[in-house]
């Protein structure tokens, strides 16, 4: 590996005076369980790494807001914390569910929850899941701070809207009463391959119809991609299966899959129908 | 620029340094400066658990865990595991139910299962073959290796 510099500051303010706006082989790092491949494949050769996991307290913490009406989540919580914080498991169940087939117990101990969202990899596990649930992130830099949604994060393939310079904070996640949310990931060989793809849904459900839904595609296209028109398709509906396989239908119709080693479009299409239909009667408990 | 850094930590109970080179793994520097090749990289790819190392009590990826990270650590490695000739627990277990062929994915299954007991003293088969998914055996001795999981369980329960 060719020389760089590692500065490990202490605070959020020295982080970001350390990072630099006009040079994007400066890089802040997380856990670096996702750098460190990339940089060991010399496909990413940076002249200067930020560590983000001495800054601490700016960076750290799950905590209920006042009204309870949302979570958020430090940007260097590390996997492992995030499922074993009580707060997640009692008001974000879906996440410990989503846990059970990420990665392993290694590499959630030093991933962390913003450096995730920050790589951009199209196929990770949660960020879909963090838009199925209508979450939130803070970013920091040199021209102050702003909030966007998951959604508005992801721009194209490894490609997001931070700007050199600026880092993530903390994620929000708002609570819904009564949403339940569930993430399918499917693999097409071993289990531990990255996903062919991975549908990620959130919904309210009213009876037995459902009374609001979101429908986030992960793994298969360059970014988790919301599924908006099959959304429209279920929303004030009753969960019937004519209905989901109109779901499906409409979903593959909307997004242009290709194909790739992980399986042919026409095949993540099929599996796209399948698991759609399927994570939405296991949410409506059909 | 810089280049190689000098850091300090405490490797199976003694203090250590190294001079370490920019993104240099763990891994590596405990194969390279310290012959301690019980942590080996295989998959290179945080998949295979060869490389497991304990980081301040947490299992890692030696293999992605940027050496420099390590300074102020405490690491452990599968050599500080017996205490003196008599092996652990857990190593004495692996033995008894012929856990393995080859012996290369050993190290990590042993320190990977050292976690998990003391996370979970009685394991089921679910629960070992969760917590171990992370671990290959290309010898394929799973059934094997949950045996000895449970065998070293019942003794470190009984030892109490």
């Amino acid at each position: 590996m060719k020389n760089f510099d590692l500065e490990e500051p202490e605070s959020l303010a020295e982080a970001l005076a350390l990072l630099d706006e006009d040079d994007s082989a400066v890089r802040p790092i997380g856990g670096g369980t996702a750098l460190m491949l990339m940089m060991k494949a010399q496909f990413f050769e940076p002249t200067r790494l930020v560590s983000l996991r001495k800054v601490g307290g700016a960076l750290g913490g799950i905590d209920l807001s006042e009204d309870g009406s949302s979570l958020r989540v430090g940007a260097g919580t590390t996997f492992t914390q995030l499922q074993q914080s009580p707060l997640v498991q009692k008001h974000l169940p879906v996440i410990g569910r989503v846990m059970k087939t990420l990665a392993n117990v290694r590499v959630r101990n030093v991933a962390t929850v913003g450096g995730n969202l920050a790589h951009g990899d199209p196929h990770l596990d949660l960020p879909p899941v963090w838009m199925a649930l209508d979450a939130a992130v803070d970013v920091v830099g040199p021209s102050g701070e702003r909030r966007l949604a998951v959604a508005d994060l992801f721009q194209g393939y490894y490609e997001t809207s931070l700007a050199d310079g600026e880092v993530i904070t903390a994620l929000y996640a708002p609570l819904v009463e009564d949403r339940r949310a569930a993430y399918a990931k499917v693999t097409t060989r071993a289990s531990h391959d990255w996903p062919a793809l991975g549908v990620a849904v959130s919904l309210v459900p009213d009876g037995d119809v459902i009374a609001d839904i979101r429908i986030v595609l992960g793994a298969a296209l360059d970014m988790p991609t919301r599924l908006t028109a099959a959304e429209n398709v279920l929303r004030g509906q009753p969960a019937g299966d004519d209905l989901l396989a109109t779901a499906g239908e409409t979903a593959a119709e909307e997004v242009d899959i290709e194909s790739d080693h992980r399986g042919s479009a026409g095949y993540k299409n099929h599996l796209l129908k399948i698991y759609l239909g399927r994570v939405v009667r296991e949410l409506m408990g059909r | 620029m810089s280049g190689p850094r000098d850091i300090t930590f405490t490797l199976n109970g003694r203090p250590a340094a190294a001079t370490v080179k920019p993104g240099e793994t763990l891994v590596d520097v405990l194969t390279n400066q310290f012959d301690l090749t019980g942590a080996r990289e295989s998959c290179a790819q945080g998949l295979c658990g060869c490389c497991t190392v304990l980081v301040d009590g947490d299992a890692v990826s030696g293999c992605l865990y940027m050496a420099w990270f390590a300074d102020g650590a405490e690491i452990n490695t599968i050599e500080g595991l017996a205490d003196g000739n008599t092996l652990h627990p857990i190593q004495e277990a692996f033995l008894e139910a012929g856990a393995f062929q080859c012996g290369f994915c050993t190290p990590g299954f042993i320190l990977m299962t050292k976690k998990l007991l003391e996370a979970h003293p009685d394991p089921d088969d679910d629960v070992i073959r969760h917590f171990l998914v992370g671990n290959l055996c290309r010898c394929a001795a799973y059934p094997e290796i949950v045996a000895a999981v449970k065998l070293a369980a019942r003794r470190l329960r009984d030892a109490g």
